[in-house]
């Protein structure tokens, strides 16, 4: 069959790829996380222990911590309020109100600025505009008389959820925004002014039609953005290093303190296997719910 | 209803104080959220030009071109050169490689193609962090450490998912009567996709290299495991080093942040609109 040459052909290169440097670790990791294998002595490997990683993983204080940390305030609290504050914003900006004066096409640009910016960068500009001593933040809040004292905003453990939150929505804020803005777009007209004709008031425009039709963009940015905020390392490493103490750490951050800082690849590789498994749940989630309908031809 | 009773019924309102509040509640919203997503930005390029003594100064700062002079005399030139190598190397072989899978998963139907693309978008949803620990202590075992190949291997292993992700939903919008007319012609598979699939789909393919690039010359996670080698450091690595722990030099970071980011605005700017739909898939279609 020719045609079936093609498609080995096809294929091939993509999937010896994926089957070396992305299946290959995964199977490699499930096998580390039963051994003592420790970073200084990586070419003898280590011994097989068992389920004692997995053991002293479950039963450590720390697990329930990081757990907490990746689940609520990471996951729950950053997707939850990206969507909100990105349907508020969206709603908004394709309103009247914005049409009128002209500032749609501006904020649409000026949404991209944030999202293109590199998230290393957007973590150094957050950290310098929280700075104690030269920061802009503390100084406005010093001026207005809001506070007397600076505020060392990332070494407190109440101001420090908040501010990595504060991070991670300016970076991802304007990408679920856009997306609902593009969704929007296509709310046929005749449907408002019908709407309107019948006396509803715009807020009930919003709530009856608006959201409506915006349910499949929402439920597509909300897997998304917990796949994004879930598996992201770097907002919480390069703000706070999983500090104070290690108020913040969450799943990523332990994996790597574990293998990199502790030495500890084996009792580091079950912590991954533990967190590409809760990760497992989302994804077979999204293939059931959004992959299927997008991609109905391949998926068949 | 005519534009004019429109603009007429927002008059009254107005004057009744009816719409007004609301008009001014979401002027006011969208005003604060482009507020807060422009200040940290322009900020910072006004800074990167202050002498860093007067950087944090009030009033008026000294400008001047100093910082950008200093970053280039330092390493990180280097740095830049490397990050542009390996994005490059890695966009380079991670396209190619999905624009044929994807042309394969699109349009032929074969057994295991519902496995496969679903294989392929669970790659989507994981971290990237368990990845990193497992291919550490390979890479250490087989000399792949402070290597660019390791680091290559790495980058075009996490963009494929993305990228045949995003060039299936960009072939299934292009009709399948163009590749059937050639087929019948008598054109092989590797004709079609050369000749008559791939032109049609190259701004698909454009907007899904530059993402890919960005994504990698961005990335940090993996540059940090496995370089160690001053040398051989890519952007992100010296960008946080200015930073530091304790005392940044602020003018080198505020030059450095300005420079690693103009270019990728740049580059968002034409393809966002793409990637926006692409993301939001059937949602937005």
């Amino acid at each position: 069959m020719k045609n079936r040459r093609f498609v080995w052909c096809a294929l091939a290169p993509a999937f010896l790829l994926l089957g070396c440097f992305y299946i290959y670790p995964i199977v490699f990791n499930i096998q580390n996380s039963l051994t003592d294998t420790s970073l200084f002595q990586l070419r003898q490997g280590g011994n097989y222990v068992g389920s004692a990683n997995y053991f002293e993983l479950f039963t450590s204080p720390e697990f329930g911590r990081v757990l907490w940390n990746t689940a609520f305030w990471l996951t729950f609290v950053g997707v939850a309020l990206r969507i909100l504050i990105g349907l508020g914003l969206a709603l908004a900006l394709h309103s009247r109100t914005i049409a009128r004066y002209r500032l749609k096409t501006f904020a649409r640009l000026a949404l991209i600025v944030p999202w293109a910016t590199p998230p290393i960068v957007s973590i150094i500009i957050f950290k310098w505009l929280l700075d104690p001593r030269v920061g802009d933040i503390n100084q406005a809040l010093l001026g207005m008389g809001l506070i007397r004292e600076p505020i060392a905003f990332l070494g407190s453990a109440h101001w420090v959820w908040p501010v990595i939150l504060l991070i991670v929505i300016w970076n991802t804020l304007p990408l679920v925004t856009l997306s609902f803005v593009a969704s929007l777009q296509s709310v046929p007209d005749e449907l408002i002014e019908a709407a309107e004709m019948d006396g509803a008031t715009a807020l009930q425009v919003a709530r009856f039609i608006h959201l409506p039709h915006l349910k499949p963009a929402i439920i597509v940015m909300v897997l998304m953005s917990t796949f994004w905020t879930f598996n992201n390392f770097v907002y919480v490493w390069l703000t706070t290093g999983a500090g104070p103490g290690f108020l913040t750490n969450v799943m990523a951050t332990d994996v790597y303190i574990k293998a990199f800082i502790d030495g500890r690849m084996g009792f580091s590789s079950a912590m991954g296997v533990v967190m590409a498994a809760a990760m497992l749940v989302f994804g077979v989630i999204y293939l059931r719910v959004v992959a299927a309908r997008e991609f109905k031809d391949v998926l068949r | 209803m005519s534009l004019a009773a429109r603009d007429s019924q927002f008059v009254i309102g107005r004057l009744l104080g009816l719409r007004f509040g609301s008009e001014l509640l979401i002027l006011g919203f969208t005003l604060l959220c482009l507020v807060f997503f422009l200040y940290p930005g322009i900020w910072i390029l006004l800074a990167s030009f202050k002498t860093p003594e007067t950087m944090f100064a009030k009033g008026v700062g000294v400008y001047t071109f100093q910082n950008y002079v200093h970053l280039f005399e330092s390493g990180f030139t280097q740095a830049l050169i490397n990050s542009f190598v390996v994005c490059i190397a890695a966009v380079l072989v991670s396209t190619f490689v999905s624009v044929t899978a994807a042309y394969a998963f699109s349009r032929m139907s074969f057994k295991g193609r519902k496995q496969l693309f679903q294989t392929v978008l669970l790659g989507q949803t994981f971290p990237w962090i368990v990845l990193v620990t497992p291919l550490f202590i390979w890479f250490a075992r087989i000399g792949l450490l402070d290597n660019w190949i390791g680091l290559v291997a790495a980058y075009v292993a996490v963009t494929i998912p993305f990228s045949i992700y995003m060039l299936v939903g960009y072939l299934q919008g292009i009709p399948r009567s163009l590749d059937e007319a050639a087929l019948i012609d008598g054109a092989t598979h590797f004709q079609i996709l050369g000749k008559v699939i791939l032109p049609v789909m190259l701004p698909g393919v454009i907007a899904t290299a530059t993402h890919c690039f960005l994504v990698c010359w961005g990335e940090y996670l993996f540059a940090l495991a496995f370089l160690s080698d001053e040398s051989l450091k890519t952007m992100p690595l010296l960008l946080q080093n200015y930073f530091g722990d304790g005392a940044p030099e602020w003018g080198l970071v505020m030059a450095a942040s300005v420079i690693a980011t103009v270019p990728t605005v740049a580059l968002f700017l034409p393809i966002q609109g793409r990637i926006v739909s692409g993301l939001g898939g059937g949602a937005v279609k």
